[in-house]
């Protein structure tokens, strides 16, 4: 209630605001660039106030301010300058070249800083390195352009789940995505899905609202986030409008897609010989031939399979042609009391994998005017709606992909044109016509913000931010989709998660004596979130007509949950720097949380770094060659509260016997369950030479994740069989290069290049007592990489007699293991082979500018990292049951004498298809991520249709991949419960989608 | 002014603060924690009856129990042709460690377990009106999954003898504390089988004659019967069904049919598992009947050399089968909502049966009688006199497909012959009753969370 009263306080102030008055006076002038050219729409702002203007089309621009007060002149790729007023009535200025990105403007959290003067790790991207690239997540457009930071989307399916890591992974048993911060408000980024294949609740953000996404890596910068910042922040800043320019841009692309990748499968001849023999060796000749016979007639709905009548592709009717349509509009201007974004985007993405699409309509508005030259305020708002056709886990018989498995000699269709229901596996062909699962996202994200300068170095920032996730899901199973037995069945969902913050925040900001500068934040900031859920299920549907819950004679399930945390916390940070080269900045910030226990609901965390700009120093400042040269050096925590909203209790839930009520035990009580945090060092060299044409960042940093929280596996016998637990201590040790450079800078001519690369090293150092964890077929174990792949040794296959082998890894009695082999899995033992982590993570971007030409690509490459393909029992069996196989499977054992790494075909006896390393394999590529070639029309040729500007451009999404990995994609990881895609776990994944798109971008 | 706005929000940081704090006190909606749930008479009979549900679940009871128990001892009976690898390697009879459906057979018993312990540890809560059911319910439950487990992961029990080879940890109070070390060692199989007695003649004499569908009286002596038949014990085993077949209230279903896929408890049911559309499971349904039915397709086909074990051609039970696309199906599943008959009156008459004869005994009927009841029911040609075969094969006849046949043929000491690829040629491989590969292995989960675990022969290091 109070808080209430606050807010209503705070309104009527906002509506009475008295306007301050002093000596003032009006200061006219142009603002050149060096060569002397008028620069139009250049930045004046007074220093210390919100009083700002732009200069005309002539570089003209008026403005008051006070004599004692100073004028910051900003454009651009120029310098910033600033100059006091004093007794000038006329300011003209030159601006000089900017010193390549250094005075980009870094928003780091309650404030923002200048790239120059920033003691952290932060990577920045603005809109035009993510515009244009035909992919509707925004985050995997950032996938290559960060060094450190890998982006992977689970699969091919275009509401694939994201998973960002900044510099390696830091959590496993609490979340380990980032913090995602849009204008100030830490966004909902809650998996809603029903299916269990995670969706990315961020693709409700259309990549045309952002102007710039800062990625917070290191912990002097995420310390500021706290108990939330452990994973690295990612802090989305949306469009603002300038004053002075009005304008209407528009952009249109479609785009052609299919999958980046597909795999080599038997055909029916192919497939008719192996099954024969596999048969043959299981049963002997007369039985098997007789099986295989039966089996044959069985599934080949009549055809003639003697003579190969059908030898149906599965690969190519799982997959389709993918179609996007993306189209947005943009109007934004103001002038120097009020400026404006509006903006409204559609992308329409029909997807690779049959039956996937997803429709987005996005609209955004920001609005900020100055009520006076001491109180600005304003709101932010956006509202957008995204239908997802979804599709079936990967682990359902249903899926698309899973399709492989069926056999070639079965028709898809019968001669009616109704899908084959007589298929070994369900055809999911009858699930596409017969079916439907529709989710539906609506998502409103707004904030309400004002400014209030008390004195030129005080100021106070109020933001109410509000973010509602809104999703329903509908599904239908018809009577004649497959397993369907109760005469339709629906499902109907909703779940609404609500969340507010209210930020308040105090910033002191003043230069003495043009030496010492500082500046000093202090604020509070409360977060609130709530989530309900309900759910319906009902079968006996009258016909097929009726697809609605409504229409069910029986509701069969029924489900309806709430829940609620809450975050409290005080934060601090100050800057100080002295001559501009010496740099020191502190922050703590303290969180409650009511997601932990009392005794240990509050954490705080702090951080600390400093740096010094060499080349401001007088044995550099006139180097011809070292043009910008920073050390810097950080400390800081953070934490992760990232785990289930009551994980220390022991609780016990409903549960219903008979449709009577009972309870029973869901999770077991660890009343020592407390933050997992994270300390990290930071090293790291800011460089520029010749005059700034070659740039860029070289880090090192040890990062270090204390209490780190698991689920631990517990002897069935307790009970339970994982319980919430801080095990131990990991580290990610790392190194970051970044080089940006420009080759050639010419009249008409620019060719620019970045590079980025890093090592990470992820390594488990402490565990209780040194015990293993283990947990399906990952390992916790000192000294190795996380969740390392922990699987039998393939030893290949005995020449004599066709069996699998598997290395005995037994110890021998000098502690080296032992290499002999056996045919029986049971008795070898498992080693720890390979990670699902990458060590080197890299990208390499480069844009060309020949006059109205533009090309630009990105190539990304990830090393180190191994995928285990849990459906490689199935699909490289050796003909081990009716699946097909993959097309390797013809170099079978066949008859003593063979050397070769597939195992003899025996029908059921799985020769060969134990978990081992046979089918794990490491998946090093590299990707030309996107490509885009753009022509902007000369000018003149459109100045008659009123038109500004006008490029047409190709661009391309996943274009090249080069890898030796046999699988579907290097970088498809199952989305299914059980395989999750942080395991590292393929299964029947569907490859990322290729994608081209032909667009055109207008400006008026 | 200026001041005013200061305060204010001075007074923003401050003021909201504190109202803030007590907002970080949440509970949850949707669970209750473990001190309430142990505290009142009502919560621990809701817990008692959420034990049945974590019983009927997939892993145990739901069916997976029942199914691999069959597909474990066929020779060829009938035939895995499902695409699911774990009961592949089952009806193989080459079970790897890591076997999911094994695995997890282990944990939901264990979970049960818990819970029965959690019961019988504070039954002083409990309204004393209600003490005795709930305590023999509970036993009832505890002993039901010990019985499985022991005789699925403990090589198999030898009448007579010491039994010392290693059965499963023996749990007998509930885990509260999870923070201690939770490592437990094997019991003996007989220190198991001894402690599945002692519940069930505790539940026998705590519970009431009638319990709804809950355990009553007669599910604990017929699960009594069933025990000591499995121990070779006789004359026990005869009194015990017995007991139930005269006492128990329960009759036959008037047709053999009617003795399946009730979604209430026949009138033969001594126990059975409640499956309704909205709670419980039926995976028999899923794994052997049709999709239209409810289930995968067919898992498990019926094989000629089952049908040749009838000696009647009028027995409904040899005509108790369906046709589909994969062949002969079972048509003791085919409600996918119906109830998983745990223990019919049925086998009550084949255990008094066969013990009366092995023991030379009448005691409340004939063992000719007693078959003949079961042939009389299913139209099937009486016959004036029996062997131990002839009541042996009864019993395959009468309860193929409910889960008795592994168990029978280690009982029996039988051998069962597989074919097989030996040095790559198709062989008929015969396998002992007491083969290493006939008991499952310790699941390679639990081996790697309890140090304290020793894995059974033949299943490597």
């Amino acid at each position: 209630m109070k808080l209430k009263i606050h807010y209503f306080l705070i309104i009527l102030f906002v509506c009475v605001t008295i306007f301050g008055y002093a000596q003032q006076k009006t200061i006219a002038g142009t603002v050149n660039s060096e060569g002397g050219q008028p620069l139009s729409g250049a930045s004046i702002v007074v220093k210390g106030t919100n009083i700002s203007t732009l200069t005309d089309e002539y570089g003209r621009y008026t403005i008051v301010a006070e004599l004692d007060q100073t004028l910051v002149i900003s454009y651009v790729g120029f310098q910033t300058q600033e100059v006091p007023v004093a007794n000038n009535n006329f300011i003209n200025v030159n601006l000089l070249n900017a010193a390549s990105d250094l005075d980009e403007v870094i928003v780091v959290g309650y404030g923002t800083q200048s790239k120059r003067k920033l003691t952290d790790n932060v990577a920045k991207l603005t809109s035009s390195d993510i515009s244009q690239i035909p992919s509707p997540g925004f985050q995997s457009l950032l996938s290559g352009k960060a060094a450190g930071v890998q982006v992977m989307q689970t699969n091919g399916k275009v509401e694939a789940g994201i998973s960002m890591r900044i510099r390696g992974v830091a959590s496993i048993g609490a979340g380990s995505q980032p913090l995602y911060v849009l204008d100030g408000m830490p966004l909902i980024n809650q998996n809603e899905s029903n299916n269990s294949a995670p969706q990315n609740p961020l693709l409700t953000l259309s990549p045309n609202e952002i102007a710039s996404i800062d990625i917070l890596k290191d912990a002097s910068a995420t310390a500021i986030y706290g108990s939330r910042g452990a994973n690295g922040v990612v802090v989305i800043t949306t469009k603002k409008g300038q004053s002075g320019r009005s304008s209407i841009s528009a952009n249109v692309s479609h785009g052609w897609s299919g999958p980046a990748n597909k795999r080599e499968w038997l055909n029916a001849a192919e497939y008719k010989e192996l099954l024969q023999e596999s048969l043959i060796n299981r049963y002997g000749t007369e039985s098997g031939t007789q099986r295989f016979e039966s089996f044959m007639d069985n599934y080949s709905a009549g055809t003639d399979w003697r003579n190969g009548e059908v030898d149906t592709d599965w690969q190519d009717l799982a997959f389709q042609d993918g179609y996007l349509t993306d189209a947005d509009l943009s109007m934004s201007g103001g002038n120097d009391k009020t400026t404006y974004f509006l903006s409204g985007a559609y992308n329409g993405t029909k997807g690779i994998i049959r039956g996937n699409e997803l429709e987005r309509l996005t609209s955004r508005i920001n609005v900020s005017h100055n009520f006076s030259d001491k109180f600005t305020g304003g709101a932010n708002l956006s509202f957008s709606k995204t239908s997802i056709d979804r599709i079936a886990n990967d682990n359902a018989f249903v899926t698309p992909l899973q399709a492989v498995a069926l056999s070639p000699i079965s028709p898809a269709y019968l001669p009616d044109g109704e899908p084959n229901g007589n298929t070994i596996y369900a055809n999911f062909l009858l699930q596409d016509r017969h079916a439907f699962y529709n989710t539906v996202i609506r998502r409103v994200t707004g904030k309400a913000f004002g400014e209030y300068r008390f004195l030129p170095y005080l100021k106070f920032n109020t933001d109410f931010g509000y973010d509602l996730y809104y999703q329903t899901e509908d599904s239908y199973t018809g009577r004649l989709a497959p397993f369907q037995s109760t005469n339709g069945e629906g499902y109907a969902s909703s779940v609404g998660t609500e969340s507010y913050i209210t930020s308040n925040y105090f910033t002191y900001s003043q230069n003495f004596a043009n030496i010492h500068d500082l500046e000093a934040v202090v604020g509070m900031e409360f977060n609130d979130t709530r989530r309900r859920f309900q759910s319906v299920t009902g079968i006996e549907f009258p016909t097929d007509d009726f697809q609605t819950i409504g229409s069910a004679a029986e509701i069969t399930a029924g489900n309806g949950n709430v829940s609620q945390y809450n975050f409290l916390s005080y934060f601090v940070r100050a800057t100080y720097s002295l001559k501009d080269r010496y740099l020191l900045k502190a922050s703590v910030r303290r969180d409650g949380s009511s997601r932990f226990g009392e005794s240990v609901r509050y954490g705080t965390f702090a951080a600390a770094s400093a740096g010094w700009i060499l080349s401001e120093e007088d044995f550099l400042s006139e180097s011809e060659v070292v043009s910008f040269l920073k050390l810097r050096g950080s400390w800081g925590q953070s934490g992760n509260a990232e785990i289930g909203d009551f994980a220390s209790l022991g609780l016990y839930g409903g549960i219903s016997y008979n449709q009577r009520p009972g309870i029973s035990p869901t999770q077991p009580a660890n009343s020592f369950l407390t933050w997992e945090k994270v300390n990290q060092y930071d090293i790291g060299v800011d460089f520029g030479f010749l005059n700034n044409r070659l740039s860029g960042e070289l880090d090192y940093y040890v990062k270090q994740s204390k209490d780190l929280l698991f689920d631990v596996p517990l002897p069935g016998t307790s009970g339970f069989s994982t319980i919430t637990r801080n095990i131990g201590l990991m580290e990610n040790r790392g190194v970051e290069f970044v080089l940006n450079t420009e080759n050639i800078k010419k009249e008409g001519f620019t060719w620019n290049t970045s590079i980025n690369i890093a090592r990470n090293n992820n390594e488990v150092k402490e565990l209780p007592n040194g015990a293993d964890v283990i947990s399906g077929r990952n390992i916790v174990r000192e000294g190795e990489a996380i969740n390392s792949f922990y699987v039998l040794e393939y030893a290949g296959v005995s020449p004599d007699n066709g069996d699998a082998l598997y290395y005995l890894n037994s110890k021998n009695e000098d502690g080296t293991l032992s290499k002999e082999t056996t045919n029986d899995p049971n008795r070898a033992n498992r080693i720890v082979a390979g990670s699902p982590i990458p060590v080197w993570i890299g990208g390499f971007t480069s844009a060309l500018f020949f006059k109205g030409f533009d090309f630009s690509f990105t190539f990304q490459g990830e090393w180190g990292a191994s995928i285990y393909n849990a459906g490689g029992l199935y699909q490289s069996a050796n003909g081990d049951y009716y699946d097909n196989q993959s097309r390797d499977q013809l170099r079978r054992w066949r008859q003593p004498g063979d050397i070769t790494d597939v195992p003899q075909a025996r029908f059921g006896l799985g020769n060969g298809t134990a978990h081992s390393t046979r089918y794990l394999e490491r998946t090093d590529f590299i990707r030309l991520r996107n490509v885009n070639l753009g022509y902007t029309i000369p000018q003149q040729a459109l100045q008659q249709l009123g038109i500004n500007n006008l490029r047409v451009y190709l661009a391309a999404f996943n274009l090249l991949t080069f890898t030796d990995y046999q699988g579907y994609d290097p970088e498809a990881r199952s989305d299914a419960g059980e395989t999750a895609a942080g395991n590292g776990i393929d299964f029947y994944s569907a490859p990322a989608a290729r994608t081209f798109s032909l667009g055109v971008n207008f400006n008026f | 002014m200026k001041k005013i706005v200061y305060r204010y929000s001075i007074l923003a940081l401050l003021v909201g603060l504190s109202a803030c704090e007590r907002k970080l006190d949440i509970d949850p909606e949707q669970s209750i924690p473990a001190e309430q749930a142990l505290s009142t008479s009502q919560n621990i009979q809701s817990l008692l009856i959420g034990t049945y549900d974590q019983a009927g679940t997939d892993d145990l009871y739901g069916g997976f129990l029942q199914m691999l128990a069959d597909l474990y001892g066929f020779s060829g009976q009938a035939s895995w042709v499902g695409t699911f690898t774990q009961p592949r390697e089952v009806f193989n009879k080459r079970i790897r460690v890591d076997n999911s459906f094994v695995r997890d057979h282990w944990i939901n018993a264990y979970q049960v377990v818990n819970a029965t312990n959690l019961i019988v540890d504070h039954l002083h809560v409990v309204d004393e009106a209600e003490r005795d059911r709930v305590a023999g319910e509970a036993k009832f439950l505890r002993a039901l999954v010990y019985f499985d487990l022991v005789r699925s992961f403990g090589r198999p029990y030898v009448s007579e003898e010491a039994n010392n080879q290693p059965g499963v940890p023996l749990s007998l109070t509930g885990i509260l504390d999870y923070d201690g070390d939770l490592a437990v060692p094997r019991n003996t199989v007989d220190e198991v089988y001894t402690q599945v007695l002692a519940d069930l003649n505790d539940a026998y004499s705590l519970l009431p004659e009638s319990n709804g569908y809950y355990a009553d009286r007669y599910s604990a002596q017929a699960l009594l019967a069933r025990v000591y038949l499995q121990q070779g014990n006789y004359t026990a085993a005869r009194d015990a069904a017995n007991d139930v077949i005269q006492n128990s209230g329960r009759v036959l279903t008037p047709t053999y049919q009617e003795a399946f896929n009730n979604e209430a408890n026949s009138v033969e049911d001594l126990f059975a598992f409640q499956v309704t559309n909205q709670s419980g499971t039926n995976q028999l349904v899923v794994h052997y009947a049709t999709q239209d039915l409810g289930g995968r397709g067919g898992d498990i086909v019926v094989q000629p050399a089952y049908l040749a074990l009838f000696d009647s051609d009028t027995d409904d039970r040899s005509m108790f089968f369906y046709e589909s696309s994969r062949g002969l199906l079972s048509s003791k599943y085919t409600n996918q909502f119906g109830n998983i008959a745990m223990i019919r009156l049925a086998e009550m008459y084949l255990i008094r049966g066969e013990a009366n004869l092995r023991l030379g005994t009448a005691v409340g009927a004939t063992p000719a009688d007693d078959i003949n009841v079961l042939r009389a029911r299913a139209n099937a040609a009486l016959k004036p006199a029996v062997t131990l075969e002839d009541v042996l094969l009864e019993r395959q006849l009468e309860l193929a497909f409910e889960g008795f046949l592994i168990h029978d043929v280690k009982r029996t000491r039988e051998t069962i012959v597989i074919v097989e690829s030996v040095g790559g040629e198709s062989t008929e491989v015969p396998i002992p009753y007491n083969d290493n590969r006939l008991t499952y292995p310790i699941p390679q989960r639990e081996i790697d969370a309890n140090p304290l675990l020793e894995q059974n022969p033949g299943y490597g290091t």
